[in-house]
């Protein structure tokens, strides 16, 4: 199996802070992938730099070619999607244009011509993909008029309606109750069986290890364990390291989360 | 060598006044997160109250009704009371500034806040004229300054109260950091800055440190302000403008460091002097034998412009009351109904009107061209551009020169016009494109300022001081001018067949921003405005964006310019000069920086528009009174709509029922009952 997106010895320095150190991920074809840690473990930092917003040394590649020293436009329409920890919508657009504007990949003079002539006309994908996250009816509301967990939500949606070869998503239950957090695991399991590729980061145990199908752990900056979530579960470091508490204590709620993901 | 020294200390005086200035312009920001472009008119204010009080012992007061224009001391007044008394009334000015103002703009976009503030320049302004008149007065002494008092240095004598003013800025500047440092004051102040809630909890509330920041810096802006009158002249405009350079010291200090900001302020006025010395040189480059003119001021713009790029213009983000956003842009329903009512509209009146209502339309019209590219600039891609006015001179100059010299008339000598505008926009856009919000409009008005004394009042490149002509224009052999022949209109200038041009110009331009916005485009630019990050993750290029955004409002100014010039028959360069680029930004907000509708009731309002010939002709409002109540009218207009007339999501209802029969009914609207039926939709 080919990586869609790898990262190779990925390091981010702020100032004096090594805020990832030598990292490597790899997201496979049809792959869902899931990239945890405790708070400022470096999961964020890790998107960023993979997406041109920090700059970072060691390699990216996605298909295979390197997109390391890109600008994140290029990174984009290359083929790589992400969402952001604070959804980052567009507030002066409504939701359907929040995810035609990301969707439109038409270079500039045929926009230009556009708006010479009055015509308009939407990309495909635009309404499947309201659809495929159960957003449908908020298609004409603007932004800045929904609730946090519906923001993440358009922020997902926007991420997939250009149809990326791969997206990165940050965090996209925080908002969510547990019902619903689990609907959204089951509906980017369909989005990954659809042949996108998907690195997910998120704090909801339950969440990335029923879904998942490998798991990498950060802990400042740094992979300390990959693998299958049953393997990663087990993991004494991930165990000690993640929760920062007696060993036996998290195990049981790591167990605990297990469960109620009904995995 | 000595010669130079010389000069570079003579430097120090003037250099006091941007320092003095900018440390106002620095603390006002710290204090409420205002970029207070008022605050050289402030110091103005206090160098005119002390002269008052010095030569003819009394204090002027603004006009308002039942109030007396002075009030006497029976005798001048002395050097120390008259600058006490000067520091007092910019004391109160700072407070009312701050109570009556920005109190009510807290929440307000930081645009509004800037707009504000030059309400109050203009109302100060205005005032000065009406009391003082248009001609200059000199100040008298305020320190020694005897034959006596010179200081001997390296071999230049340098009167001493060059080195005074240096060393009062210094120890204001100090006495400023140590305040921040150390007083219970400055310390909530720094809270303030980061969170407001921090603040409350020292025990100070936000209100009352942004009142105190506020007096502060317009003490210490009017005590400079008396201080250096007597080595500037003194009248309605030299020292209000020097807070351009004041305000180009505070950006390189970030806004935030005294010492920067004072250093800078000093640095730019012994550069400025020097420059007076290399003019001087037989070698340097004049103009028909005269100097060049603005070359310090081209030299203060490429400074701004090389700082904010070594320092990669980070900006200084004041916690929650910078990052307001500007108004909601409302997407047009229709673009042909009202298109067509608009022409209908133009012809009648340009029909109909008298021969000084029809120029008045005529102003209108073209402000609204100036206002529709301000509404792409900012209002879509939120870039706070104070460029545009001068943008248009660019165009404007271009047509005369190319009309008188190359003999390019109608219509290829605006389109050559409305080229060079707009690439010469697109440079300064290239120039600036990681230069955002607030910081952008300093580095544009620096740009502004240059453009005019560098280029415009060139008496080769622009008009110098006599204006440079420009032939009438002609299409097919139909004369288009504002002289050419028509059946209405009584034979008097301007004819109703330019009234026309104007019209199809500005109904084509609107009808291009319109559809901007409605298209692809306008989502691009709108998502550049609300997230520039965001918008580059989603494989938007920001920078073309960008890029395409400032050559289609630069082209826009550009149609303004050249339409400017057939309009007067001759280009000057007061008509471009940043006084006009600051009032048709505010009028432009007023009316709603963020649509077209917004652009033409702009238009409408511009100075020597239709509603300033109302207000002369029918309510009798002097022509010399409109300025001070345009800038009156400015804050009030702000305080009660901060997102302008037609710029909120619900504008007054007036303008709402008057647009309802411009564009007709059916003004698609959410409701919020269709947000209430798809809460928790998202995850069934
Ligand atoms: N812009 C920045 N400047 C300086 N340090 C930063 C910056 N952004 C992040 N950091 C630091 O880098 C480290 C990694 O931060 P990052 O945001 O990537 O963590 P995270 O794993 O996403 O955490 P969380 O789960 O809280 O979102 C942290 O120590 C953080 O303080
Ligand atoms: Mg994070």
């Amino acid at each position: 199996m080919t990586a869609v997106l790898e990262t190779r010895a990925l390091s981010v320095s702020y100032g004096g802070v090594r805020a990832l150190a030598d990292v490597d991920v790899e997201v496979g074809e049809g792959q869902l992938v899931g990239l945890i840690g405790p708070n400022g473990a470096g999961k964020t930092t890790w998107i960023d730099a993979v997406c041109g917003f920090v700059p970072a040394t060691g390699e990216t590649r996605l298909d295979g070619r390197t997109i390391s020293g890109m600008p994140p436009t290029a990174r984009a329409r290359a083929g790589l999607g992400r969402t952001w920890q604070a959804a980052e919508l567009f507030d002066d657009l409504t939701v359907r244009e929040n995810l035609s504007v990301a969707a439109d990949r038409r270079p500039m003079w045929r926009l230009v011509g556009e708006a010479l002539t009055g015509r308009e006309s939407d990309p495909p994908n635009v309404e499947s993909t309201l659809e495929l996250l159960g957003i449908g009816e908020l298609a004409d509301v603007a932004a800045d008029e929904l609730t946090q967990g519906q923001r993440k939500l358009v922020g997902v949606a926007r991420a997939l309606a250009p149809g990326p070869r791969v997206v990165c998503l940050d965090e996209p239950a925080a908002g969510l109750d547990s019902a619903e957090s689990r609907a959204l695991g089951q509906r980017l399991r369909q989005v990954v069986d659809s042949g996108v590729a998907m690195l997910l980061v998120d704090h909801d145990m339950g969440l990335v290890l029923g879904v998942c199908d490998r798991v990498v752990v950060l802990e400042f900056g740094r992979v300390i364990a990959a693998g299958p979530p049953e393997v990663v579960r087990r993991d004494p470091k991930v165990t000690e390291a993640y929760l920062g508490r007696a060993a036996q204590e998290s195990q049981a709620i790591l167990d605990a989360s297990a469960i109620g993901t009904g995995t | 060598m000595e010669q130079v020294l010389a000069f570079a200390l003579l430097g120090l005086g003037p250099g006091a006044l941007y320092s003095g200035i900018a440390l106002g312009v620095v603390l006002n920001y710290r204090g409420c997160g205002v970029i207070n472009v008022a605050m050289g008119a402030i110091a103005a204010l206090g160098a005119y109250v002390a002269y008052g009080l010095r030569t003819g012992g009394y204090l002027f007061l603004p006009p308002l009704p039942l109030v007396p224009a002075h009030v006497n001391f029976g005798g001048p007044v002395g050097v120390v009371p008259a600058l006490v008394i000067a520091v007092l009334v910019c004391a109160l000015t700072g407070l009312l500034l701050d109570v009556l103002v920005l109190r009510a703009l807290r929440n307000a976009s930081p645009l509004a806040k800037l707009m504000a503030t030059l309400g109050l320049m203009l109302s100060i302004q205005a005032i000065i004229l009406l009391r003082f008149g248009s001609s200059g007065q000199s100040a008298p002494d305020v320190l020694p300054n005897g034959p006596g008092d010179v200081v001997h240095l390296l071999g230049v004598t340098i009167p001493s109260d060059e080195f005074e003013l240096a060393g009062i800025v210094a120890v204001a500047a100090f006495a400023l950091v140590a305040i921040y440092r150390w007083t219970r004051f400055g310390l909530a102040t720094r809270a303030a800055s980061e969170n407001e809630t921090t603040a409350v909890l020292v025990g100070l509330p936000p209100a009352r440190l942004s009142a105190m920041n506020t007096v502060l810096a317009a003490s210490l802006a009017g005590a400079l302000g008396v201080l250096v009158a007597p080595l500037t002249q003194l009248d309605s405009t030299t020292i209000p403008l020097a807070v351009v350079p004041a305000l180009g010291a505070a950006l390189l200090a970030r806004f935030t460091s005294f010492g920067i900001a004072m250093v800078a302020g000093l640095g730019l006025g012994v550069i400025e002097s020097l420059v007076t010395y290399l003019q001087s040189r037989p070698w340097f480059p004049t103009t028909h034998g005269a100097q060049l003119p603005g070359v310090a001021d081209l030299l203060f713009f490429a400074i701004i412009v090389a700082a904010m790029y070594w320092r990669g213009g980070a900006l200084p983000y004041r916690g929650s009351l910078v990052e307001r956003r500007l108004p909601a842009v409302p997407k047009p329903v229709r673009l042909q109904r009202p298109a067509i009512v608009c022409a209908v509209l133009c012809i009648t009146a340009f029909l109909l009107f008298t021969y000084d209502f029809r120029q008045a339309a005529i102003n209108s019209l073209i402000g609204m061209l100036v206002c529709l590219s301000l509404v792409v600039i900012t209002g879509f891609v939120g870039q706070i551009s104070l460029l545009q006015v001068a943008l248009g001179g660019v165009a404007a100059f271009a047509v005369s020169k190319l009309s008188m010299s190359a003999g390019i008339g109608f219509p290829l000598g605006p389109i050559f016009g409305v080229v060079i505008a707009s690439l010469v926009g697109v440079a300064a856009a290239a120039s600036a494109l990681r230069v955002r919000g607030v910081n952008l409009a300093v580095v544009t008005l620096a740009g502004a300022v240059a453009l005019q004394s560098f280029v415009f009042d060139n008496p080769t490149w622009g008009g110098g001081f006599t204006g440079s002509p420009v032939n009438p224009p002609h299409l097919f052999g139909v004369d288009l001018s504002t002289q050419a022949s028509f059946p209405t209109g009584g034979g008097q200038l301007p004819s109703p067949v330019f009234g026309l041009v104007c019209t199809v110009a500005v109904i084509m331009a609107g009808l291009l921003v319109a559809s901007v916005r409605r298209g692809r485009l306008g989502q691009q630019m709108l998502a550049v405005r609300s997230n520039e990050s965001a918008a580059a993750a989603a494989g938007i290029s920001v920078r073309n964006v960008k890029l395409l955004a400032f050559g289609l409002a630069s082209a826009l100014a550009g149609v303004a310019g050249s339409l400017y010039a057939y309009n007067f028959g001759s280009v000057t360069a007061d008509r471009f000069g940043v006084v006009n680029a600051l009032v048709f930004v505010s009028f432009a907000y007023v009316g709603g920086i963020t649509s077209v509708t917004g652009a033409v009731l702009a238009g409408l309002g511009v100075t020597e528009g239709v509603f300033g010939h109302i207000l002369e002709k029918w309510v009798g409002v002097p022509a010399s009174y409109q300025l001070y109540v345009a800038g009156l009218l400015l804050m009030a207009t702000l305080i009660t709509l901060p997102e302008g007339i037609a710029g909120g999501r619900r504008p007054p209802p007036p303008i709402r029922a008057i647009s309802r029969l411009i564009v007709g009914p059916g003004r698609a609207r959410r409701t919020s009952a269709a947000v209430g039926a798809t809460q928790g939709g998202a995850t069934s």
